[in-house]
C-alpha cells in the first residue's frame, strides 16, 4: 500500500495537500484497493461551497458507490474531469488522480487532519 | 470473522490472495487480486472457477423420493431423465420462493437437490419438516462433496484435461456425466450461473476438491470471487435470492412467477398432483399470460415482474433504485451495476471479440406489467433520474463458444450497392449471374454434399414451357381413381407425370411414388401431416391428437431439420404430458462412434417408448442405417411403427451399392432429389402399398396432404427436369454410386494421408456414403470454412456429435458427388486433399491452383451428351 509523506489525511482515507490557500484533494491508495475496480466517479460543480466532511461527490467499483467527504470546508475553484471519462485512473495510481481542488474557509481544520505516519498506522490496524 | 464457516477451499482462496467477506455465514472471496472486472472478462473469454461448496447439497433417495419432490419442488420431476438437471424452485404456499435450487439426476434412484448457502439451513428444516408424510430419505452431504463450478468457452478444454476423457456429457444444457478422477467418481453437469453456453459443475469427494482447484488453476481458469460472480449471473439475466425471489425491497414477497425463468421451473403437469403452493402458483400463472400476452386491464394476478433495464444516462443504478416512466414510479431496481465486456468488430460469424474493455451500466428490475419493452424510463439515482429502457436481454449464449453482451439499441446494417436505373439493374443482375456461374462451375471445386449441378438437358428443361403453367389434378373415386385435372392444357404434363413416376418406382423399387411436392422438407411435411390425419380418422369429431412417439436422429448427431421438432414435425408432434417436452426419442449412438445408430440400445429404446413413427435418415452421415435390423425387431415385437427412411442426402445412393430401403423394410422413403440425386430441385415420398393393403387408405392420405395438403401448382417445369433426370439415373446409375462411393472414401484416405483427422472409422476408410467430415478444431470450422471459400473450395462448416452448435463447430462437412459428376479422377481428387491440407493446415494460398485442377473438369458425365441430345438442346435454347 502506498502512502505519500507530506500530505494530510482523514479518516475517511482522503487525502489532502495544501499550496497556500488551495487544497487539492483525493481518495487514497488504500481507498481505491478496498473499493476495487472503479467504474464510476460524480464531482460537484466549480464554485459550489461545501462544508467539512460533508460529501462532495461519488466514487462507485463494481460492488459498491462510496461518498467522497471533503476533510476541510471550501469553495471548489478545479475538478479533474479526466476521471469522468477514465475513472479506472484512481485504481491506476490514486495519488497522481487528484478529484478536486477547494479554496479553504478555514485552513486551520487541516490541524484535525492526520499525518503519512499516523494515516499508516491506522490502515494497520 | 470468528464465527465464520469455511469451505474445504479455503486454504486455496488465502494463498492466491483473495479479499475474503461474510456471506451468508461464510467465510468467501469476494475477489482475489486480478478484480472483478478481469475476473468476469476471463470467464467470459477463456474460464473461470468458483468455490461454490458453500451452497447445500442435499441427497434425496427412497420408495417415494419423486412423489416428495413433486410435492416439495415447483418442477415436474418425473420429466427429468436420467444424467439430466433441472432448474426448480423450493416454494411456500403462498407462491413465494423459500430458495431456488437445481435438482440433478446422476443415478437412476438418487436425486441431488443444491440450494443457496444462506438459505440452507431454512431449506433443510423445510424439507425434513415435509419428508415425514413420505417413505423417503434426505441427507445433507455438503461436507462429503466437494462443488466447484468451472464457466466459460475453455472450459470443456480443461475438463478434459483435468479427467483426460474425451467425452464429457451431451453438449446440451443441464447434461450430466459420471467421469473418474483418480479412481473416483467425478460428477459432471453442464449447468452453472454465469449464462456461459460452455460450462460445468463439478461435485468431486471433499478430499479431492482443494488437488483439483489448484490443477483447474495450473489448466488456465481464473479463481472467480463472489463479485464477479454476481455480475456474470446480472449480465446474463439470472435471478439471485433476495434479489429477483424472496421478500423485495419493502419487505414483500415477490411470486415466483415475478421471476421469468418461473416459465421453466414451474409446472402443473397432471402427474404432478397437489403441491405445496400449486393454487397460488396457478393464480400467478393467470397472471403471467396476461402479462405475455399484453392483456393489461386487469393486473391482479400478478401486479410485476422482472426485467432486464438498461441505463442509457450516465450513473450506475443500485438495487432499491425506483424506477418512473412518465413521471409515475412503476418498479424497483432489484440488482444492478456496472458490468465489463469486451468491444468486438465486424458483423455475423466474422465478428472477432477485441481485448478492448468497456463497461456498462445495466440491471434487473421488478416493473409493472404494464411497462412494454422498449420504454423510456428513469431511475432515481441519488435524488437524480437518470434515463433508461427496458431491454430484451444483456446478452445471450446462441452463439458458442461464446457468450455475447447485447448493447441496448446496437442495429446491424447490411447494405449491397445496386445501380439507380432499372436498365442498369437489370443489365447488372444478367452480368452477375453470368460471372457466378463461371466461378462456380469453372473455377470452383464444389464440395458441399448437399449440393449439385445439373445436365444442360435438366437445367434447360427446367425453365421450358410449362414451367409457368398449372396442372392440379387430383384422383376421383368415382372414375376408378383415374387422374382428373382443372385446366385444360395438360395432357403434357399429364404424361410427363406419369412417366417420372414409373421412372421414380423402377429406381426406388417400390409400389407407390408421390411427386408433386417441390422440397424433402414438403415431403416430409406431407408425411407427418398425413400420419396425423390418418390417426385420428376415426374420430372427427374431437381436435386431432398428434403424433408421439417419434424416433429419429438427434440434430447434433446429423439428423435432418425437418425431422425435428423444430423442423417439419413441429405442428404435428405431441407434448408428452408426463415429461412435458415433445414425444420424441432419439437413436442411441455407439459409445466409440457417435456417426453410427448403436443397435441393440435402440432395440431397448423402441421397446419402451413404442413409436408410432421411426425416421431414419441423416444429413452428416457416414454410415448405413440399421432399416433391417430395426425392421426385424418390430416385426418380432408385433409393434406397429411406421419405419421411414429419409433419404434426402443419399436418395441418388439408393441401389446395390449403398441400401435398398424397401427390400430392407422402410416403409416409407422421402428425399430431395438434387443432392446425390442429381435432379431438379424437388422432393419425393415413396411407400410400398399394394392397393388390397389395408394401410393403402394412409397411402392416399399422403397423396391428399401433397396436393391440395402441400401445393397447389407444383413447379412443372422442375418436373420435366426431374424425369430427364430421372432417365439419366436409371441410365448410369449402377456406374455413378460405384464410383461417389468409392471416391469419397479414397477421398476420406488422402485427406488422412495428408494429416488431417477425418472422422469416423478408418477400418470402412472412413464412410460408406458420399460424404467425409474432417475435425479441424474445436470452434475452427467457421473460420476453415471461410478460408476454404478464399482458395474456391466450397464446403460446410459441420458441428460434430460433441460440439455445441454451428457456431461452435470444429468440423467441416465434404462431399464427393458433383466433383465425381463432373469426371474427378482419384489425382484430381488427391491433389484436391494436398490443396485442402495447404489451406487449412499450412494456411497457403492455392487459389490460381484450385482454378486450374478444376479447369480441367468441366464437363458433366452420367448424362445424355451425343450429337443428337446436342442438336435438341440447341432448338430448344433457340425458341427463347
Amino acid at each position: 500500500m502506498k502512502i505519500v509523506e507530506g500530505l494530510k489525511y482523514s479518516k475517511n482515507h482522503e487525502w489532502v495537500k495544501v499550496e497556500g490557500n488551495l487544497a487539492t484533494i483525493g481518495i487514497t491508495d488504500y481507498a481505491q484497493h478496498a473499493l476495487g475496480d472503479i467504474v464510476f466517479v460524480e464531482l460537484p460543480e466549480i464554485g459550489d461551497v461545501i462544508g467539512k466532511e460533508e460529501a462532495f461527490g461519488v466514487v462507485e467499483s463494481v460492488k459498491a458507490a462510496s461518498d467522497i467527504y471533503l476533510p476541510v470546508s471550501g469553495t471548489l475553484v478545479k475538478i479533474n474531469e479526466a476521471l469522468v471519462d477514465e475513472p479506472e485512473l484512481l485504481n491506476a495510481d490514486a495519488f497522481e488522480n487528484w478529484m478536486v481542488c477547494v479554496e479553504m474557509d478555514d485552513p486551520a481544520e487541516l490541524d484535525e487532519l492526520m499525518s503519512a505516519t499516523e494515516y499508516e498506522t491506522i490502515c494497520q490496524d | 470473522m470468528g464465527n465464520l464457516k469455511r469451505t474445504l477451499f479455503y486454504d486455496n482462496h488465502v494463498k492466491a490472495g483473495a479479499s475474503l467477506v461474510d456471506f451468508g455465514g461464510w467465510e468467501m472471496p469476494i475477489q482475489y487480486p486480478a478484480g472483478i472486472v478481469d475476473e468476469h472478462i476471463h470467464t467470459r473469454i477463456k474460464s473461470g472457477i468458483f468455490d461454490v461448496s458453500h451452497m447445500g447439497r442435499f441427497i434425496v433417495s427412497g420408495k417415494e423420493a419423486i412423489a416428495f419432490l413433486q410435492h416439495v419442488l415447483t418442477n415436474n420431476v418425473l420429466a427429468l431423465d436420467l444424467l439430466q438437471a433441472q432448474y426448480t424452485m423450493i416454494q411456500n404456499n403462498g407462491g413465494g420462493a423459500l430458495d431456488d435450487a437445481y435438482l440433478y439426476r446422476f443415478y437412476e434412484d438418487i436425486y441431488l437437490l443444491v440450494v443457496n448457502a444462506a438459505n440452507a439451513e431454512k431449506d433443510w428444516q423445510h424439507l425434513n419438516k415435509e419428508i415425514t408424510a413420505f417413505d423417503a430419505r434426505i441427507v445433507d452431504q455438503s461436507a462429503e462433496i466437494a462443488m466447484i463450478s468451472l464457466q466459460g468457452p475453455d472450459s470443456k478444454t480443461v475438463l478434459k484435461k483435468l479427467t483426460g476423457s474425451e467425452n464429457l456429457t451431451e453438449p446440451i444444457k443441464n447434461a450430466l456425466a459420471i467421469l473418474d478422477y483418480q479412481g473416483e467418481d467425478l460428477l459432471i453437469a453442464r449447468t452453472g450461473y454465469t449464462g456461459e453456453p460452455l460450462g460445468f459443475e463439478l461435485f468431486a469427494k471433499a478430499d479431492q476438491g482443494p488437488a483439483i482447484w489448484e490443477k483447474l488453476l495450473e489448466l488456465g481458469a481464473m479463481a472467480i470471487g463472489l463479485g464477479a460472480r454476481d455480475t456474470l449471473r446480472l449480465e446474463a439475466g439470472l435471478p439471485l435470492y433476495g434479489h429477483e425471489l424472496g421478500l423485495d425491497n419493502d419487505g414483500n414477497e415477490i411470486p415466483i412467477f415475478s421471476c421469468p425463468l418461473a416459465k421453466f421451473a414451474v409446472s402443473f403437469a397432471a402427474v404432478k398432483g397437489d403441491y405445496i403452493g400449486r393454487e397460488a402458483l396457478a393464480n400467478q400463472y393467470i397472471g403471467f399470460k396476461k402479462i405475455m400476452e399484453r392483456e393489461l386491464s386487469d393486473l391482479s394476478h400478478l401486479a410485476r415482474i422482472v426485467r432486464p433495464i438498461a441505463i442509457t444516462g450516465r450513473g450506475i443504478a443500485r438495487s432499491g433504485c425506483k424506477v418512473f416512466k412518465d413521471g409515475k414510479e412503476v418498479g424497483t431496481i432489484t440488482s444492478a451495476t456496472m458490468v465489463p465486456y469486451l468491444k468486438a468488430e465486424g458483423y455475423g460469424l466474422d465478428s472477432k471479440i477485441t481485448d478492448e474493455k468497456a463497461m456498462r451500466a445495466i440491471g434487473l428490475a421488478l416493473i409493472d406489467g404494464d411497462v412494454e419493452l422498449n420504454d423510456r424510463v428513469a431511475v432515481d439515482i441519488r435524488g437524480k433520474l437518470v434515463p433508461a429502457v427496458i431491454a430484451p436481454y444483456h446478452m445471450k449464449s446462441d452463439a458458442p463458444p461464446f457468450a455475447r453482451p447485447i448493447l441496448y439499441g446496437v442495429e446491424v446494417e447490411r447494405k449491397f450497392d445496386s445501380p439507380r436505373d432499372y436498365e442498369t439493374k437489370a443489365l447488372n443482375l444478367l452480368e452477375r449471374s453470368y460471372d457466378n456461374t463461371i466461378l462456380r462451375q469453372h473455377e470452383t471445386i464444389n464440395l458441399i454434399p448437399s449440393e449439385q449441378t445439373h445436365s444442360a438437358a435438366v437445367r434447360l428443361l427446367s425453365v421450358m414451357d410449362p414451367s409457368f403453367r398449372y396442372a392440379e389434378h387430383k384422383k376421383t373415386k368415382s372414375f376408378y381413381d383415374y387422374d382428373v385435372f382443372y385446366y385444360q392444357g395438360t395432357a403434357f404434363i399429364d404424361e410427363i407425370e406419369y412417366l417420372l413416376m414409373e421412372e421414380m418406382k423402377k429406381y426406388l423399387r417400390c409400389a407407390e411414388v408421390e411427386t408433386r411436392v417441390i422440397s424433402g422438407q414438403m415431403a416430409n411435411v406431407a408425411v407427418f401431416s398425413a400420419l396425423m390425419d390418418y390417426k385420428n380418422r376415426v374420430n372427427r369429431k374431437v381436435d386431432a391428437k398428434r403424433l408421439g412417439y417419434v424416433m429419429n436422429n438427434h440434430i447434433i448427431r446429423g439428423g435432418h431439420l425437418s425431422a425435428q421438432p423444430m423442423g417439419a414435425l413441429h405442428d404435428y408432434i405431441a407434448v408428452d404430458p408426463l415429461t412435458e417436452k415433445t414425444a420424441v426419442v432419439n437413436f442411441p449412438v455407439e459409445k466409440d462412434n457417435p456417426f453410427k445408430i448403436d443397435v441393440a440400445e435402440t432395440k431397448k429404446v423402441i421397446e419402451q417408448y413404442k413409436p408410432e413413427l421411426i425416421i431414419f435418415g441423416k444429413s452428416m452421415v457416414l454410415h448405413k442405417e440399421p432399416v433391417r435390423e430395426i425392421r426385424e425387431f418390430v416385426d418380432a415385437q408385433k409393434l406397429s411403427s411406421i419405419i421411414m427412411y429419409d433419404m434426402a442426402h443419399v436418395l441418388g445412393l439408393v441401389g446395390d451399392h449403398f441400401q435398398d430401403p424397401f427390400a430392407e423394410g422402410a416403409e416409407l422413403v422421402t428425399g430431395s432429389t438434387h443432392k446425390t440425386f442429381f435432379g431438379s430441385q424437388r422432393g419425393v415420398i415413396a411407400g410400398n402399398y399394394d392397393k388390397d393393403d389395408y394401410k393403402y387408405g394412409f397411402w392416399e392420405t399422403i397423396e391428399t396432404r401433397a396436393f391440395p395438403g402441400s401445393v397447389s401448382n407444383h413447379h412443372l417445369g422442375t418436373m420435366l427436369g426431374l424425369l430427364m433426370a430421372s432417365y439419366e439415373m436409371n441410365c448410369f446409375k449402377d456406374l455413378y454410386q460405384k464410383n461417389v462411393i468409392d471416391n469419397a472414401k479414397y477421398f476420406a484416405k488422402c485427406l488422412a494421408d495428408e494429416g488431417l483427422e477425418v472422422a469416423g472409422d478408418p477400418a470402412i476408410s472412413y464412410t460408406e456414403t458420399h460424404q467425409v467430415v474432417v475435425r479441424v478444431g474445436y470452434g475452427s470450422g467457421p473460420e476453415v470454412a471461410n478460408r476454404l471459400e478464399n482458395n474456391n473450395i466450397i464446403i460446410n462448416y459441420q458441428a460434430t456429435p460433441e460440439e455445441e452448435g454451428f457456431t461452435a463447430s470444429g468440423a467441416i462437412r465434404i462431399g464427393v458427388a458433383e466433383m465425381t459428376r463432373f469426371g474427378f479422377s482419384k489425382e484430381a481428387f488427391a491433389e484436391t486433399a494436398s490443396l485442402m491440407a495447404d489451406v487449412i493446415l499450412r494456411n497457403k494460398d492455392v487459389k490460381e491452383d484450385v482454378k486450374r485442377l478444376r479447369g480441367q473438369f468441366t464437363s458433366l458425365k452420367y448424362c445424355f451428351d451425343d450429337e443428337d441430345i446436342a442438336a435438341q438442346l440447341e432448338k430448344l435454347k433457340n425458341t427463347f
